[in-house]
């Protein structure tokens, strides 16, 4: 009985250490989908100073 | 003699993997890509960056909807902008643009963590070249807010070349984008009014 009850034990260890692991492969997939979101503010061609409009700076939109 | 044999067996696997879950937390928590671009907390690349109040004489502009304010000197004129965001500019003689700041509300997928690789990442992707990142931080505070920031610069698909710090800043109810840039000709002249205005920046 006593085996039973350190093999539940050491089950609900590592059960533990691999739901704190998800969150490390969360963190650890997050760069390769965060760039460019195509939603958001509208963009234009009316000084929007992205380097596609008119040579100035980037602005801090997300978009292109 | 059972009982330990069956215990050793369990301990084995057991061990191995939780060695193995916290290897993966050690890569993950000190591994990521920002860490391996020294993202620093508290570099001297921004050791100029106080929260501090607008000086006085300058204007500021509010953003539609939002808390978020960008201050310049009066001189500054408001240049037209995507909707919902700001720009001041400084022209020279000839109309070139020699300061530039821009506020801009957080799009969606920008986050404090990969800030400085997303804006650079974003500047190449928008037709710049020659982008260099120069420096960047995070948890940097701000007037009731913290932020990430990044210098770089890049040569626009016209042929301009701007310096820039670019930060996004998250404040109580606005997280926002705050672009301050100048040519590198220019920097020198104009780098400690950028930083002032950085450092006045709310959201």
């Amino acid at each position: 009985m006593l085996i039973y009850a350190k093999r539940l034990a050491a089950m609900l260890a590592v059960a533990g250490l691999l739901g704190g692991g998800s969150t490390a492969v969360a963190l650890a997939s997050h760069h390769h989908h965060h760039h460019h979101t195509m939603s958001g503010i509208p963009q234009h061609n009316g000084g929007d100073h992205d380097s596609d409009n008119n040579g100035g700076p980037s602005d801090g939109d997300g978009n292109v | 003699m059972t009982t330990r044999r069956n215990s050793l067996t369990l301990a084995i696997p057991v061990a191995l993997i939780a060695l193995l879950t916290i290897a993966a937390l050690a890569l993950a928590a000190g591994g990521g890509s920002e860490s391996k671009l020294h993202v620093a907390r508290r570099p001297a690349a921004f050791a100029w960056l106080h929260p501090t109040v607008v000086p006085a004489g300058w204007r500021t502009l509010r953003l539609p909807g939002s808390a978020a304010t960008v201050s310049a000197p009066a001189s500054w004129e408001a240049a037209r902008s995507d909707a919902g965001t700001k720009t001041l500019v400084s022209r020279g003689p000839s109309g070139q643009i020699v300061g530039y700041l821009n506020a801009t509300p957080r799009q969606g997928n920008e986050r404090a963590a990969s800030w400085a690789s997303f804006r650079v990442a974003h500047n190449r992707h928008e037709g710049d070249r020659e982008v260099r990142r120069l420096a960047a931080a995070r948890d940097l505070r701000f007037r009731s807010a913290t932020g990430s920031c990044v210098m770089d610069s890049y040569l626009t698909s016209s042929g301009n070349r701007y310096r820039e710090i670019a930060c996004l800043v998250a404040g109580r109810s606005a997280t926002t984008v705050i672009v301050a840039a100048a040519p590198p000709s220019r920097w020198h002249g104009e780098r400690s009014l950028l930083q002032r205005a950085v450092s006045a920046f709310t959201t």
